[in-house]
């Protein structure tokens, strides 16, 4: 008995042991397997920078489109507006002063104010008597841009003042990006000419440099313009003669890091002259625009565990212009004035879980303007003193922001925000945001998002001085936009992204001039419009034989209503078409057509509707030649030279409209040692 | 005599200043992302082995002993000054790639290489087997098979699969891939993609085989609907694949070391990533017997081990 259960415990035992070692050791090994798999796993993070942290870009709330290096190369891209143009929602268009006016979601104005350019997550809007970027920052050159995205909707809640309609975020080359040097040089049409040096390194000692240098020359698209106030009166003037839009600039961006510490900035030198001129009497050479702009930051990243860092930074920002204007054909003015920001901000990044984020953050900053330039005279060697139209003035703000983003399910997302700005001449606003990103069918994802923004008075509409026909307004409330946007993206395909938002923007508390005792203007919030629209976006990434090699498709279709009218100078649809073909690994053409609808006048100006056209655009690129060392792209714009015009506005009634670029060629080399 | 004595003398005394001053310019800087991996440890033992062969100097980083590994490793870049940086595993290259410089670079074990940033004076040992490779010896054990399935994470394994899709596509065989997002996919996509396919293809995607769940739901869906299972790996033969052909990590390590030797001579190897050099085919006989999957016999001279059913 005791021999048997001896036997059987043994045989026990040994089954036991059997069994154990079968199912171990696979186990074993497969464990080892998947460790592996998992450090790899670890070893890639996500990319797409939005709304103030990490987050794919399918996973955001937000409208957002990004434009990378490679997609910049291929365009042939001369300038930011290049780049600009083929997002959906946006277009571009020329103004009487010089600078062109970017319109967003079927809304635009000539300063473009309602946009935020940012550079490296700085905003620029550095004017602050007439508010916007675009001034400077239109046509940036491009060889230096690591990144472009561009958020369309309400900013306001995470950037503050005038994140209104879109932010912009404009992301450079880095020294590691470099780690060397980089030269290159396009030659176009209009005698433009662009040269751009960068370097890069990154030291041992966890330091880092980069610089860049950028030159641009061009004598404008010399558009003819057929007459100005003073030729229908039959008096002496330079009309009919040609647009005068010279240009030269030059900017240096530097980005100084040591351990945790950075020091960035950029210089820019903008000289140019106008379009067609300040008033509504044609310019001559004699007009000359001369904007100084830099700002300077220093930041400190501070990691106090693996789940909560702190972002901390000062900075000053100066913006100044001193410009000369021909007012009539014997008359010009000197006009000039420095605007500097100083300020810092603070934010706590806390990760609560895997699945939760909370942002929160402080800022401050004061504003000034001062050293006023005001002169008239004949001609420009004979200036004298006048009065000033601007006014030297100063304003402190502050700013406290929250937001939380949180993943209560795989595949749902929820944002929630809002900030509290306070401003000491107009007083406070408060501008929430909120959505949800919910893939409700693998590869499908709906986005809602509702949000508020505001666009703070600028010290030119708070207090424009000694000007008979418009005055100043210190009772200014900052203007508000309510949106509401939802949307489709989707892959239903490998290789294919499809998009569809549709957008609802109130926009109330417009600053604009307004008639008063039936002869002056004044700047009043009294004006208001609504914009809608869809933007349907699609791309095709081809693979196999093909790959890098893709067509992309977005249509615009919108309307913005002002007084029970559709918007003038907007188009109801707006379309871009491109295809990029890689014959190998490189050479590729790029085509690109835009079409535009027709835009309509303002109420009272008899003019036709200003047509509609097409455009063919098309590259060819080599990248990558000669040890990787050498890229070189031509271009050609507007391929059929086809004449079209951007609209002119009622005031300038009389010359038509601006007649744009037929066709032109740039080409462009690029150097990497 | 004297004369040979004093020649055999120079030559080893010529020799070892040669090999002292050789060494003394190549030193070379392993950065192992984690040496508690097996498959990381593996291959730095191998290449280690023939460093210390050719007389060559080290130095070795493993970045899960650091809590700031990059600090370490800017650190140990300033003191060493190595010629060449060896990085085992995509973290170790990533993190390498921004301190390295102008040096050499030389990586292994790292998944799908293709989604690297790889420059001018970089060289590797891919982590997977040349898919042309692969697929011919699926095709000469599996002749009838005219359908491979598999799935994938785009961010991991995408420009992979674009390779294995267009090698298989030369040799006449349909790969159907499933992208998935993460492994709770799995058993919907396996689903879909099973009916469509003859077999179906583990490859090493880190979120398709991010636990042993993952792998248990791969083979319990392809058993419910009697498709054979091919992995990169033979650590799956137990849990039922019909077939595996996997890279050799000690090789993979000695091929590393050959091109860090060649690499250090000045001697730029051809290609700028080979693939693994020695492999092991493994057949599940039980396996394929259990399915009744036919498959070529004269294969069978191709296979290194082959498993039976336990009696």
């Amino acid at each position: 008995m005791i021999k048997y259960l001896n036997t059987l415990l043994i045989g026990a035992w040994a089954l036991n042991s059997i069994a154990f070692a079968d199912a171990a050791a696979p186990d074993d090994d497969l464990e080892k397997e998947l460790a592996y798999l998992a450090a790899e796993r670890q070893a890639v993070g996500t990319v797409f920078t939005a709304s103030k942290m990490e987050e794919p870009v399918d996973k955001t709330i937000a409208t957002t489109t990004v434009i990378t290096q490679d997609d910049i190369a291929h365009i042939g891209a001369r300038n930011l507006l290049d780049v600009l143009r083929l997002v959906p929602g946006i277009g571009i268009t020329q103004t009487q002063f010089g600078w062109r006016e970017i319109e967003v979601r079927g809304v635009k104005t000539p300063t473009s104010e309602k946009v935020q350019i940012m550079l490296n997550g700085h905003p620029l809007d550095h004017n602050l008597q007439n508010a916007g970027s675009a001034w400077v920052y239109d046509d940036l050159p491009v060889d230096t841009i690591k990144r472009v995205e561009v958020v369309r909707g309400p900013g306001s809640a995470l950037y503050g003042a005038n994140a209104f309609l879109a932010v912009i975020n404009i992301i450079t080359q880095d020294a590691k990006d470099l780690n060397g040097v980089q030269t290159s040089a396009g030659w176009g049409s209009f005698d433009t000419q662009q040269y751009r040096a960068s370097w890069g390194k990154q030291f041992d000692n966890s330091a880092e440099a980069a610089l860049h240098f950028n030159f641009t020359d061009t004598n404008g698209i010399n558009s003819p313009i057929s007459a100005d106030s003073l030729s229908v009166q039959g008096l002496n003037s330079n009309a009919p003669g040609r647009s005068q839009l010279t240009e030269g600039r030059y900017d240096l961006e530097w980005q100084l890091g040591y351990q945790d510490f950075k020091l960035d900035g950029r210089y820019i030198n903008k000289k140019a002259g106008a379009f067609f001129g300040v008033t509504d009497v044609l310019s001559d050479v004699r007009t000359q625009q001369d904007y100084n702009n830099y700002f300077l930051r220093l930041s400190r990243n501070w990691k106090i565990t693996d789940k909560f860092s702190l972002d901390t930074q000062i900075f000053h920002d100066f913006f100044s212009y001193n410009n000369q204007w021909q007012l009539a054909q014997n008359l010009f003015s000197h006009t000039g004035l420095e605007d500097t920001r100083t300020g810092g901000e603070i934010q706590a990044n806390y990760q609560l879980s895997d699945t939760q984020t909370v942002i929160t953050g402080f800022s401050y900053a004061k504003e000034q303007q001062d050293n006023l330039i005001d002169e008239l005279g004949a001609d420009p060697q004979h200036f004298i003193l006048s009065l000033h139209t601007a006014q030297e003035r100063a304003r402190r703000r502050w700013g406290v922001y929250l937001e939380d983003v949180w993943d209560p399910l795989k595949n749902l997302r929820l944002t929630l925000g809002a900030r509290y700005d306070r401003y000491n001449d107009f007083g406070g606003t408060f501008n929430p945001r909120m959505g949800f990103n919910w893939e409700f069918i693998k590869n499908y994802s709906l986005k809602f998002s509702y949000g508020t923004a505001y666009r703070a008075p600028a010290f030119g509409e708070l207090a424009t001085a000694n000007n008979p026909v418009l005055l100043g307004n210190p009772s200014l409330k900052p203007e508000e936009v309510k949106t509401f946007e939802t949307g489709i993206i989707a892959h239903p395909v490998a290789g294919l992204m499809t998009q569809a938002t549709y957008y609802h923007s109130a926009v109330d508390q417009i600053i604009s001039p307004t008639s008063i005792q039936g002869v002056t203007l004044q700047y009043q919030n009294n004006d208001s419009l609504t914009a809608e629209g869809v933007e349907l976006e699609a791309r095709y990434d081809f693979d196999g034989n093909l790959q890098g090699s893709y067509i992309s498709a977005n249509h615009v279709l919108q309307r913005s209503v002002r007084l029970g009218r559709q918007l003038a100078d907007v188009p109801r649809h707006r379309t871009n078409l491109t295809a990029n073909w890689a014959f190998d690994n490189t050479w590729s053409s790029f085509a690109h057509v835009l079409i535009k609808d027709g835009t309509t006048r303002e109420l009272g100006d008899n003019r036709n509707d200003v047509p509609g056209y097409a455009l063919l655009d098309l590259g060819l690129l080599g990248k990558n030649m000669f040890g990787r060392k050498v890229d070189i792209s031509f271009n050609v714009y507007n391929l059929f030279d086809k004449r079209y015009y951007d609209p002119a506005p009622a005031s300038l009634n009389f010359i038509g409209d601006y007649q744009m670029a037929g066709r032109a060629f740039f080409g462009h080399v690029s150097l990497k040692f | 005599m004297k004369i040979i004595n004093f020649g055999k003398v120079l030559i080893l005394l010529t020799t070892f200043l040669v090999s002292a001053g050789f060494a003394q310019s190549n030193k070379v800087l392993i950065i192992n992302s984690d040496n508690g991996v097996f498959r990381y440890e593996t291959i730095a033992v191998e290449f280690k082995k023939v460093l210390q062969q050719s007389a060559y100097q080290w130095t070795e980083l493993n970045l899960n002993s650091h809590v700031d590994a990059e600090v370490k490793l800017k650190q140990l870049i300033q003191q060493e000054n190595p010629e060449l940086i060896y990085c085992i595993g995509t973290k170790a290259y990533s993190l390498a790639l921004n301190h390295a410089h102008d040096r050499k670079l030389l990586f292994s074990a790292a998944i799908n290489w293709r989604r690297l940033d790889i420059g001018e004076g970089t060289y590797g040992v891919a982590n997977e087997l040349s898919p042309a490779q692969e697929i011919s010896l699926l095709r000469y054990f599996f002749p009838t098979i005219k359908n491979i399935g598999l799935l994938y994470n785009d961010k991991f394994s995408s420009e992979y699969v674009e390779t294995i899709k267009k090698d298989a596509l030369d040799l006449g065989i349909n790969i159907v891939n499933q992208p998935i997002n993460d492994a709770q996919e799995i058993s919907d996509s396996l689903n879909e993609l099973l009916p469509k396919i003859e077999l179906f293809w583990i490859i090493s995607d880190p979120v398709v085989l991010s636990s042993k769940a993952s792998v248990q739901q791969i083979f319990k869906s392809a058993q419910q609907q009697r498709k054979p299972v091919y992995a990169y790996s033979d650590v799956y033969i137990e849990h039922g694949a019909v077939m595996a052909i996997s890279a050799d990590l000690a090789t993979i390590g000695r091929q590393s070391a050959s091109l860090a030797l060649m690499m250090g001579k000045g001697k730029m190897p051809e290609g700028t990533v080979q693939s693994p050099a020695g492999s092991t085919v493994t057949l599940n006989k039980c396996a394929l017997d259990a399915l009744q999957f036919d498959f070529n016999q004269d294969a069978l001279d191709s296979v290194n081990k082959i498993v039976e059913c336990d009696k």
